[in-house]
């Protein structure tokens, strides 16, 4: 906000040539200083921050004031960071991370090295305190236990230790979950593009420099001559033919980054952490602790599901950034194959079929998407007369509509949402009802007039672009879906005895705790959700 | 508590929601106009810019009029539409949001989902005495749930409320 460097950058002309010029920059930087040094001032003044047993609490802003509160059994980690300015100030800044987001939550800038190891020692002891208070006032003994080592406990000598012999046997690998074919790899590389020989043909073309006159001169002059012509003659087989070439070109890098990045792709299962291990030229490997695993995701597109082939991957979070996102699981796997390692991984049961949403989008998505195309239309127009003919792609806008509303469908069961959409980028996703946070309904000014409704639930790590939705419910069907959602919800999330989900345990992840729930609910008041009749095969198609 | 929690989480009956505190339209007012006060200043540029060009698309004062009265409309209309539209009630276990003049859209924020609480005001809000409480969960899009425009001691007491709720639970 403040920054005491942009004050140097400003002093720095004065520095070196002290010219009549220069005195513009002394005033700007005077006037600068006379702004942001009461600024920095105020904000050392106004910060403020304190532990209690409960919770970190920080006080800060000068125009905005805020309060934070943090409960110490939220934060999931803290990190001492020091760069080079503190280091040579002797200070480190603290951050405290929780589940919330990426960046840190709290952040106490130039502590000293000894406040901040303080800081950190006080919120662990709390923590600790608290588990054991956790340990006594219930039976889950266990959970408690994990809190403290994933808020960041150091590991002791031993344990680290025997990590270590964990992640370094390989003789103690159990049998793999999926291992890739070498055929199987070249195949899947068949469905995939890249773009990579763009950037090796520029970087060649920058190793070597060549120089554009000789250049053109060797193209008319020598062998190639004769080709260059025939490009001159038909531009447009010319062009067809760069097109294909440039096809051709992009599927081969396609297969060839595939064979690099998934060559002896093997998935494998320890305990509660899945394994992975792929690569050619550089070998990648990662650890996915089952109980991160917020949602499974299967991908496709229209070229690859015509034969069966889907891509699944798992949403994770995690304390560390590095972490979170999504892991892919099956890099390539027919739809059975998918089925069966899902419920392999997690309890998972797919649902026997979808549901639709209501018909009234097909004629909402047809006004939307022909107003969208209608003004890129006329707006490429005014610059290009033949974008004109943009307009007779408006028949089918109606079946883009239809198609939509063809590969769109959802489906609650006992555990969990299941959701599919997208005609291009197929997606399913499966989001076990013990990983939801928060619940949302929306109606927008046209969806009232059809009376329908969007129906999301928000998970920890899900993209924000390709967000799992469920569009165009009909009104009260979407009030008795998010009805049910939210009964199964409260019954899982109060009923859950540690373990009994061992896979997906929702609360650990997020630094909570699994609990006997405070409020009890009457059984009256639960209504159970109806099964929907569920077999462990591939996901609904 | 649990009792009042309706069948349909997502719909809740309109007489147990609470409106935002009524001030909550002049500090929407007062920041709209903030901001159409950056429009205006633009469009008085452009206007002082063509005061003695030979021809100019608009007649002068066109632009700075235009937008002092669309600033003045937006000010006017839109934190009424706002604060009619919001509505929030803390349940027994959830906290449940709507608004939207556009799109309405509801939120439920089961408690135990709560990461941790704030309660901020800014200068504007600090002359109506007014905060916002700011929910942050787990959730990607719902990182941080805002609830604007409720009596400063309001935010405090519903903080207080949340945490103790969260706290009691976890011990």
């Amino acid at each position: 906000m403040v920054s005491l460097p942009g004050f140097a950058i400003l002093l720095i002309p004065v520095l070196r040539s002290p010219s009549s010029e220069s005195y513009l920059n002394l005033g700007i930087a005077v006037l600068y200083g006379a702004v942001t040094l009461p600024l920095l001032y105020l904000q050392y003044h106004r910060f403020r921050y304190w532990i209690t047993p409960n919770e970190l609490v920080i006080h800060s802003g000068v125009f905005t004031r805020r309060r934070r509160n943090i409960p110490v059994e939220r934060i999931q980690n803290i990190e001492m960071e020091r760069k080079l300015l503190p280091r040579l100030l002797g200070t480190a800044s603290v951050k405290v991370f929780t589940a919330g987001s990426a960046a840190a939550e709290g952040v106490l800038e130039y502590v000293s090295v000894a406040e901040a190891n303080r800081i950190r020692e006080v919120i662990r002891s709390f923590q600790r305190q608290k588990a054991q208070d956790a340990q006594w006032t219930s039976d889950g003994a266990q959970p408690s236990a994990q809190v403290l080592e994933r808020s960041g406990r150091p590991v002791p000598d031993h344990e680290r230790d025997a990590l270590a012999e964990v992640t370094d046997d390989d003789h103690h690998a159990g049998p793999p979950l999926i291992s890739m074919t070498l055929d199987r790899v070249l195949l899947s590389g068949m469905f995939r593009f890249s773009l990579l020989y763009i950037a090796i043909i520029f970087s060649f073309l920058q190793f070597i420099e060549p120089d554009p006159e000789l250049l053109a001169e060797m193209l008319t002059r020598g062998q190639l001559g004769a080709l260059t012509q025939t490009v001159a003659d038909s531009p447009w087989l010319a062009g067809f033919m760069a097109a294909a070439a440039a096809a051709l070109l992009s599927w081969v890098s396609g297969i060839l980054v595939n064979l690099n990045k998934y060559y002896g792709f093997r998935l494998w299962l320890e305990t509660d952490k899945l394994h992975k291990r792929h690569g050619l030229l550089t070998l990648a490997e990662a650890t996915i602790p089952l109980k991160k695993v917020q949602a499974l995701i299967c991908r496709s597109n229209p070229v690859m599901s015509r034969f069966g082939w889907w891509i699944m991957e798992l949403q994770t979070m995690g304390l560390n950034v590095r972490e979170h996102g999504f892991q892919i699981a099956a890099p390539f796997s027919q739809e059975e194959e998918i089925g069966d390692l899902s419920t392999r991984i997690l309890p998972v049961s797919w649902p026997s079929r979808l549901s639709k949403v209501s018909r009234l989008t097909i004629r909402r998505m047809t006004i939307r998407y022909g107003l969208v195309l209608a003004a890129l239309t006329l707006a490429v127009s005014a610059f290009w007369r033949p974008a004109l003919y943009g307009f007779a792609l408006f028949p089918l806008v109606p079946l883009w509509a239809w198609l939509n509303y063809h590969h769109h469908g959802y489906s609650l069961t006992d555990d969990a949402l299941v959701i599919r959409k997208g005609v291009i980028r197929r997606m399913i996703w499966y989001i076990p009802i013990r990983k939801m946070h928060v619940f949302y309904s929306a109606q927008s000014i046209f969806q009232r007039r059809l009376r329908l409704k969007t129906v999301y639930v928000d998970t920890a790590g899900a993209s924000s672009i390709n967000f799992p939705m469920i569009v165009d419910l009909p009104s009260e069907v979407a009030d008795t879906l998010t009805g049910r959602l939210y009964d199964r919800f409260r019954d899982l999330i109060q009923t859950t005895a540690p373990g009994s989900f061992g896979a997906a345990n929702t609360a650990r992840d997020t630094g909570q705790r699994e609990l006997s729930f405070a409020l009890p609910v009457p059984a009256d008041q639960r209504r159970s959700s109806q099964a929907t009749p569920s077999r462990p095969t591939g996901p609904p198609n | 508590m649990i009792s009042d929690v309706p069948s349909t989480p997502l719909s809740s009956a309109e007489s147990s929601l609470q409106h935002l505190h009524p001030s909550a339209r002049k500090v929407w007012t007062i920041k709209i106009l903030l901001l159409g006060a950056i429009l205006i200043f633009a469009a008085l540029i452009y206007d002082a810019a063509s005061l003695f060009a030979d021809e100019s698309a608009l007649p002068t004062g066109v632009a700075t009029t235009a937008s002092a009265l669309l600033a003045a409309a937006l000010g006017l209309i839109i934190p009424r539409l706002w604060y009619r539209f919001w509505r929030y009630s803390l349940r027994g276990e959830e906290l449940f949001l709507r608004r939207g003049i556009i799109n309405r859209v509801s939120t439920v924020v089961p408690l135990r989902r709560i990461q941790h609480l704030d309660v901020s005001q800014d200068i504007i809000e600090r002359e109506f005495d007014l905060g916002k409480l700011i929910v942050h969960t787990a959730g990607t899009r719902s990182s941080d749930v805002v609830l604007p425009g409720l009596a400063f001691e309001e935010a405090e007491r519903l903080r207080d409320e949340l945490k103790n709720y969260i706290l009691e639970d976890t011990i």
